[in-house]
């Protein structure tokens, strides 16, 4: 895991161009904006979905026949696929919070709690496309990942659809309970949004686990 | 080492059954055209693919019951594929170290400036030599058992070659056990190098024989039809009809070089053999 993990820093750090870039980017949105959270969602978005990228890295010249040549497994592949997001999400996540609290030092006007409630909605939000994304993507690849995905979101919108529409003619009331999890509070929704986010791992590893092992180099 | 016992994938055009053995201390050869079977074997053995029949063993264990342990002995080089371009031989480093356990980094870096490679180029800016010699560089810098090497000699030039079955030679003689399984389609490549040879086409294994025994025994015979006809054929393997009358592949040839002074005897090389194995026609 841990050479695969340093496979992917390395295939990263190759783009740190792009990377500062995509920062200076967000900190000029930001300044024009004129709300330092924005950085937080676009930040973490970006760098939860750099690990489908090193997807296609390790396709590039059909180097994948030769990256399960090596000692590891295609479960451990998949899974390190999404550990390796979850790190760079999280790493951006925490970038993006200290860019926000400097700006907040700048400008003023700045709430430390409402960064760390952006921060707390955004990552599960983004990991939860992760989860939607990387199965699709070490399916059908990076170039019709693209397309597939668009797919799999169409997919998910009329899935929701219907299920609204069930709730509402079978009177399950379960669309009534999803509202009043704003009882919550903010901390009690973050708090369920990564429980969902967890359980939505467990199925998204088994099915790109599956989908590894079926596919042949 | 490695037991391959009717290996069996199936393509709509293509269909392979091969069997072979890789005995400890060996270096064994396999050769055959282009899309003869080889890459196909290697692909199976390393898991790639999945098979329609037959048995792998390594180290002496099914191949679906190898664990992480087992693969860290295996160094590995494809012929179409190897790490990301993206990376430099130096990023490998930390990746290797982290992959396999007796990583030798000096080792690693001491060859990769040996063979002029740059640690801080991109991968995929080295030319076609630089890349296999690094693909090669890969496979036995961690005390491997067993190399499975699929064509690492393509596309490079005599010198690079003779580089790297030198390094190859020298893998071997660190230690007695190590076991080499090798596919090239460069017959002086092999023949210089191995113990053994399995020759494959359209994907069955048509003949295996040990280097020396097909260097010494096998020879050509050219005979013209009225020998031909005086010709005794029990040592005879395959027969073809040539514009000076027939050339005839033996596995004796010390009995026609006996028996037969007047009759033309060329020595066998791997290409006539290879080539009669394939074109030539059963007695």
């Amino acid at each position: 895991m841990k050479g695969l993990l340093i496979k992917d820093f390395k295939l990263m750090m190759m783009q740190k161009n792009f990377f500062l870039s995509i920062i200076a980017i967000a900190v000029v949105l930001t300044v024009f904006v004129k709300n330092p959270s924005f950085i937080i969602g676009y930040l973490t978005f970006i760098g939860s979905v750099f690990t489908l990228s090193t997807i296609s890295y390790d396709e590039f010249d059909n180097g994948n026949a030769f990256l399960f040549s090596l000692p590891i497994t295609r479960k451990l592949y998949a899974l390190e696929k999404y550990v390796f997001g979850f790190l760079t999400g999280a790493c951006s996540c925490l970038i993006s919070l200290i860019l926000c609290m400097i700006f907040g030092l700048i400008f003023g006007n700045y709430s430390i709690s409402d960064s760390l409630m952006t921060a707390g909605m955004s990552f599960p939000m983004f990991l939860f496309l992760l989860l939607l994304m990387l199965p699709v993507h070490l399916k059908f690849g990076s170039e019709k990942g693209k397309i597939a995905i668009l797919g799999v979101l169409g997919a998910v919108f009329i899935v929701g659809f219907l299920f609204v529409k069930l709730d509402q003619l079978l009177g399950l009331g379960i669309i009534a309970s999803l509202n009043s999890m704003s009882d919550l509070g903010i901390g009690g929704l973050i708090a369920a949004m990564f429980a969902i986010v967890a359980v939505l791992f467990l199925i998204s590893y088994r099915i790109s686990s599956k989908i590894m092992e079926k596919k042949e180099f | 080492m490695l037991k391959i016992n009717h290996l069996k994938k199936n393509y709509p055009s293509f269909s392979l059954d091969c069997s072979l053995h890789v005995a400890p201390g060996c270096i064994t050869g396999l050769i055959g055209q282009n899309g003869s079977g080889k890459s196909t074997t290697f692909k199976s053995i390393l898991g790639l693919i999945s098979t329609d029949g037959g048995q792998i063993s390594l180290f002496g264990k099914d191949m679906h019951e190898l664990t992480i342990a087992d693969r860290q002995k295996l160094g590995v080089v494809l012929s179409d594929s190897g790490f990301s371009g993206y990376i430099t031989p130096q990023d490998l480093v930390p990746i290797l170290k982290n992959l396999y356990p007796d990583f030798d980094k000096a080792f690693f870096l001491t060859n990769l400036e040996k063979f002029g490679l740059s640690g801080t180029k991109k991968i995929k800016e080295f030319s076609t030599g630089m890349k296999a010699k690094l693909k090669v560089l890969v496979a036995i810098s961690h005390n491997a058992r067993l190399l499975l090497l699929d064509e690492p000699t393509a596309g490079l030039d005599v010198i690079a070659r003779d580089e790297l079955l030198d390094l190859l030679r020298s893998f071997m003689e660190q230690d007695e056990e190590r076991s080499i399984l090798i596919s090239s389609h460069i017959s002086s490549d092999l023949e210089s190098l191995c113990d053994d040879l399995y020759m494959i086409h359209d994907g069955k294994i048509v003949l295996h024989e040990d280097t020396d025994v097909l260097l010494s025994d096998y020879a050509l015979l050219k005979v013209n039809a009225e020998q031909y006809e005086t010709l005794e054929k029990q040592y005879i393997l395959k027969v073809k009809k040539e514009s000076f009358g027939y050339c005839c592949l033996t596995d004796q040839k010390q009995f026609y070089l006996d028996n037969y002074p007047q009759i033309v005897i060329e020595n066998g090389t791997i290409d006539n053999v290879i080539t009669m194995m394939i074109r030539g026609a059963a007695i």
